[in-house]
């Protein structure tokens, strides 16, 4: 059995990030929807877009450039207790039958057991990368948002593909048994 | 001779795929299911390889990669394991350690020469320092398994993670049970099997109990069928580590199992009977022989003699006896043993000799075996009666006198192994939670009872996965339903000795009697001293026999002796699994495309690449990097600093963070200034420095090194989660962009480009502003790092390339260069500045950098500080030291001081400084030679000694007027 795989970069999308102990009431005071709980994700707007909670105080915002851009102008002011992060993460979207058994060669997090009712965000090493891991539905099956630091984005986005182009995603399920 | 069999019923081979190969240039055919190892003895080669040390020719002896005889080479793939690896059609396979090939090396004189090769006969070599190197050249010489071809391609190979619930190692009757067991509870199993296909040994004995081989059809079939179950078959464990997760390597990649539960049902190990010759190639362990005959229908002779101290090696008597092998006798160290086995081949009329052992076994021309001396058991152990020996006429001799349970993974586990005496033999206690020992390496024997209790830990295991058995409770250390299958001494003395205890490494009994002799009398000392079980069996045939040795010589019980530590790698693990495809996880800025578009020789700095220097046609790499920095000095220069780290402070008590984390003092900056920072770890050890920008009252931005950026913040999230203090810190390192703009024209490039006024009087030296340049939001610091008047442009990611550009072509005019990391170490260099981890070192701190200038003691508190206090005290044992160097020739950074034959220091930078016309230098230097004038002496690489002056630094515009204000010193 051969597996497709498909990685492709996300480029249609910004991000930015805040943090202190006011971040939270102030996203919300904007109308941006608050993860209840640290390591998971919120859809915003309606999907096009998603508010990650990495700490208790840590926030990753992704949307269009120009919802970015008013969040960040809104940041520039200074509110108490909400400090900017600046981020130009690189961002990949990866799928496919075989996904997980490309995964399984650049982490050690078994993403098939993440409970996907729980929009878990995954902070985690990959290959020696910091990245963020949201996993998503697909149909039936699943696909992977995977965000790092821009620094290691060739990196990361050619290791991937080697190891899609390589591989093709073996089963586990070996030949030899009788 | 061994010889292939009519059809068996499951036998591994294809008939119908014939595969043409040679070894050692001749041509044989063997099958398809075939191993290098069976279609070399379905073609009746009996001598496979040459040994270690004596090279003395040997066979096959387990079949089962436990033993290294049958170890190839095979074109450019050096230890090939010829009894796991799979025939292919026209493989070129050579033995190993052969001068001259198989039939004729040359070596196997160094037989002949054992009486002058004692135990520890390496270390005696090199006792001496004369002809240590002459010995040295000859072991390498004649030493080594295989020849490494370094010119051989990479072969990049995945490693990858995989998770189940429960693991089971072994795919033999228990494996089987243990899995379909689990599975049938809920779990999700991962049945890993060292062999090409599942069953382990179910099927030996088959001609006593013909349903074994029913049982083992049905559970491979229903294991098959099983969806929750998957299979790796020619796959081992090679490691086990902490909260189990085991190592697997499979043939062409390596897997990190992470496993609720693991159930061991690695089965036990055949350890050989030791007497006289008991290496000729047609002795074999019994198993080994059932191997060969069930899965590749190989007969192991003609006419067979059975040694047997055991049911199994009975069992394995009948099995030939079913095919029309010739049993000539067995030969029973036991007396009065009773069994099926046993009865079944007395009424075949089979000779057994009970209470008696092998003594010494012939070869004739060819070396292959052609008979074997047996004699009764004397009244010690390890003594025979010779005087009542007979010769029996054979070309096959079967090894069934003992079994070590295969527990070396329990042991990487945590279990203690421990030595039944009772049994003879070792089992696993206190196993780690979740782990469960299965079948035959639990000591459990009989078919029937294996299957069981592979069942029992199947669930037991399931249950621990599932969580619904704490995971303290831990199954699997069964009572033993069958009595010792190991005899307590096989081993029998020979004066002539060549008795061998350990195949890997040619030893004899009284090599490790010797031993023990000179004071290596335990275990680990023995392994150590004679390196039994250190060869590439790891002492799975020889560990036990060898600890037997020892206690008879010491008169201890093997219990009381112990066993050396088990450690991974279970088998060796080719060396291209471990390395996986080398990931090198490679930064690059965002300007990386200007660079190549420039011709940048890259250098690594940390993890990121950065540019060297940039070529130019014709132009020598120093004179490109002379130009660099003479563009910089004189015109303008621009270089990418996007890899200092880039960390932001917010928060109240953003200032006393600094303040604490820093030496030097923060709280009390301007806004809008910047200051130099020493970083130093809680020893005083420098550790890192860089600029700390204050933008705000809360607001602070500030730069690391390179190399440091990660583990200093990293450090500094740790402060601050101890000290609690009200601030926040963001990492941007790799999310902003950073070059520097130097030189005298630099300013009014820049000006060009923003709206800020660059003037001295609106930003002066040290400065920090915000604003546009290029139209990208930017950070703007006045530094003076490469010594003349220079910007430091910080700008988001992907403003990046637009500002270079522009700056680019703002600098036109003005012949702007770009310039890389070694024209700016000559920059810093001219100045003075030092790099930390380049000019200290580990145990360098603020004094003996000559940095204290950049520390406050008089703060309540900063890290290190303590430590400093003491060291000031205690004066320096170095001080880094600006040199002149006087002769033409150019020392190297690490050359040393010399000082009366002593060591007096070390360089840390060296170079050509063509702004000074002369060459410069810092170093580390004793205190006492640190005065201005004082000339020294530098060892270079040949022994040449240069001449060199201490002078004051910095040795460019030492009053800093250039960087200051951007006129001429």
């Amino acid at each position: 059995m051969s597996a497709v795989v498909q990685c492709s970069l996300v480029t249609d999308r910004a991000r930015t990030g805040c943090k202190g102990a006011g971040a939270a009431a102030w996203l919300a005071a904007h109308s941006i929807p608050v993860p209840p709980s640290p390591n998971t994700a919120v859809a915003w707007p309606e999907g096009a877009g998603l508010v990650a909670r990495l700490g208790s105080s840590e926030f990753f915002i992704e949307g269009s450039a120009s919802q970015i851009m008013a969040l960040d102008t809104a940041m520039a002011g200074s509110p108490p207790g909400v400090y900017p992060v600046l981020r130009a993460d690189t961002a990949f979207l990866i799928e496919g039958t075989g996904v997980h058994e490309v995964l399984a060669q650049v982490c050690n997090i078994n993403f098939a057991a993440q409970e996907l009712a729980r929009s878990p965000v995954i902070m985690t090493l990959m290959i020696g990368v910091a990245v963020l891991v949201l996993p998503e539905a697909a149909g039936a099956a699943r696909r992977y948002r995977i965000w790092c630091d821009p620094s290691f984005g060739e990196y990361l986005g050619h290791e991937l593909g080697v190891i899609i182009g390589a591989a093709g995603a073996e089963p586990i399920r070996a030949a030899g048994v009788t | 001779m061994m010889r292939r069999l009519p059809p068996m019923a499951d036998e591994w081979i294809d008939r119908s795929r014939p595969l043409a190969f040679r070894f050692e240039a001749a041509a044989y055919q063997g099958f398809g299911g075939d191993t290098i190892s069976s279609a070399l003895a379905a073609a009746g080669v009996m001598t496979v390889g040459r040994s270690f040390k004596y090279h003395r020719r040997r066979g096959l002896l387990s079949a089962a990669n436990h033993d290294s005889n049958a170890i190839f080479q095979i074109g450019r793939r050096p230890t090939v394991r010829g009894d796991v690896t799979p025939l292919e059609p026209g493989l070129e396979v050579t033995a190993v350690n052969t001068f001259g090939g198989l039939e004729r090396d040359k070596a196997q004189l160094i037989d002949r020469l054992a009486p002058f090769l004692p135990v520890g006969f390496y270390y005696k070599a090199f006792h001496g320092k004369r002809l240590a190197a002459r010995w040295e050249r000859l072991f390498r010489r004649l030493t080594g398994l295989g020849r490494v071809d370094l010119a051989a391609p990479r072969e990049p190979t995945p490693k990858r993670y995989a998770f189940c619930h429960v693991l089971v190692i072994g795919g033999g009757p228990s494996g089987l049970s243990a899995a379909l067991a689990a599975a049938a509870a809920g779990a999700r199993v991962l049945l890993v099997e060292e062999s090409a296909q599942l069953g382990g040994s179910g099927l030996h004995g088959s001609a006593l109990d013909p349903a074994r081989a029913a049982t083992i059809r049905t559970l491979v079939a229903r294991v098959a069928a099983d969806k929750r179950i998957d299979v790796l078959c020619s796959t081992y464990a090679a490691g086990y580590y902490d909260d189990h997760w085991v190592a697997l390597a499979e043939p062409h990649r390596l897997s990190k199992v992470r496993a609720r539960a693991v159930v061991l049902a690695s089965g036990a190990i055949e350890q050989p009977t030791v007497f006289r010759n008991n290496d000729l190639p047609g002795i074999l362990l019994a198993s080994g022989a059932q191997r060969l005959l069930y899965r590749y229908a190989i007969a192991p002779g003609s006419r067979v003699c059975v040694v047997a101290a055991n049911d199994q090696a009975c069992e394995a008597a009948l099995d030939l006896l079913a095919q029309g092998v010739e049993v000539c006798a067995v030969i029973d160290l036991r007396r009065g043993a009773a069994g099926e086995a046993l009865a079944r081949l007395r009424g075949a009329k089979v000779v057994i000799l009970e209470g008696w052992a092998p003594y010494e076994a012939h070869a004739g021309a060819g070396g292959a075996l052609t008979a074997i001396t047996v004699a009764p058991l004397g009244a010690s152990p390890g003594a025979v009666v010779t005087a009542q020996a007979r010769r029996l006429q054979c070309d096959a001799v079967l090894l069934g006198t003992g079994w070590a349970p295969a527990l070396q993974l329990a042991a990487q586990a945590g279990a203690r192994i421990v030595f039944d005496e009772s049994l003879q033999r070792h089992r696993a206690t206190e196993l780690p939670p979740g782990l469960f020992v299965a079948g035959r390496a639990a000591g459990v024997g009989d078919f029937v009872a294996r299957v069981a209790h592979g069942s029992q830990a199947g669930v037991q295991a399931a249950a621990v996965a599932a969580g619904t058995v704490a995971a303290g409770v831990s199954g699997g250390a069964p009572g033993d339903v069958v009595p010792s299958s190991s005899h307590p001494f096989a081993i029998i003395d020979h004066p002539g000795g060549k008795n061998f205890v350990d195949f890997d490494e040619d030893l004899q009994v009284r090599d490790l009697e010797n031993a023990a002799q000179e004071g290596f009398d335990s275990v680990e000392l023995m392994k150590r001293y004679s390196t039994v079980g250190m060869g590439p069996s790891q002492g799975k045939h020889s560990n036990v026999n060898a600890v037997r040795v020892l206690a008879r010589k010491r008169g201890l019980s093997v219990g009381e002796l112990g066993l050396t530590t088990a450690r991974p790698m279970y088998h060796p693990v080719p060396l291209k699994l471990l390395a996986g495809r080398s990931f090198n996880a490679e930064r690059k800025t965002p300007l990386d495309s200007r660079h190549t578009a420039l011709g940048a020789v890259w250098m690594p700095a940390a993890n990121w690449r950065r540019p060297e220097y940039y070529p130019r046609p014709g132009v020598t790499r120093e004179q490109c990097i002379r130009e660099e920095v003479r563009a910089v000095r004189e015109r303008i220069g621009l270089i990418d600093v996007g890899t200092l780290g880039k960390i932001e402070i917010y928060g109240p008590e953003a200032g006393a963070f600094l303040d604490r984390v820093y030496a030097g003092r923060y709280s009390d900056l301007k806004v809008g200034m910047t200051r130099y920072g020493l970083m130093l770890d809680e020893s005083a050890t420098i550790i890192d420095d860089g600029v700390i920008a204050r933008l705000g009252e809360q607001r602070y931005y500030f730069t690391t090194t390179t190399s440091g950026s990660a583990t200093v913040f990293r450090e500094l999230l740790r402060w601050n989660a101890l000290w609690g203090l009200q601030c926040a810190l963001v990492n941007v390192t790799g999310h902003r962009a950073a070059v520097n703009i130097a030189g005298p024209k630099s300013r009014a490039a820049l000006q060009t480009l923003t709206n800020i006024d660059l003037s001295d009087a609106a930003f002066p030296y040290l400065a920090v502003r915000e604003g546009q340049v290029a139209g990208v939001a930017a950070r703007l610091m006045r530094v003076g790092f490469v010594g003349e008047i220079g910007y430091e442009v910080h700008v988001p990611w992907a403003g990046a390339a637009r500002l270079w550009d522009a700056l680019i072509e703002a600098g036109r005019r003005d012949e702007l260069r770009a310039f890389g990391v070694e024209a700016q170490r000559v920059l810093r260099l001219e100045k003075g500045h030092l790099i930390v981890s380049q000019d200290t070192d580990g145990l360098s701190n603020p004094v003996e950098a000559s940095s204290m200038w950049a520390v406050k003691m008089q703060k309540p508190y900063f890290v290190g500080q303590r430590s400093l206090r003491i060291l000031q005290a205690r004066g320096p044992r170095q001080l880094l030291t600006g040199l002149e160097i006087l002769d033409g020739r150019l020392p190297r950074e690490s050359h040393l001081i010399i000082e009366a034959g002593e060591i007096a220091g070390r360089l840390t930078s060296v170079a050509r400084s063509a702004a000074l016309g002369r060459n410069v230098a810092l170093a580390m230097l004793r205190p006492d030679l640190a005065t201005v004038g004082r000339e020294l002496s530098i060892r270079v690489d040949d022994g040449a000694m240069v001449r060199a002056k201490v002078v004051p630094t910095p040795f460019y515009d030492p009053a800093g007027e250039r960087q200051k204000s951007g006129v001429a010193a």
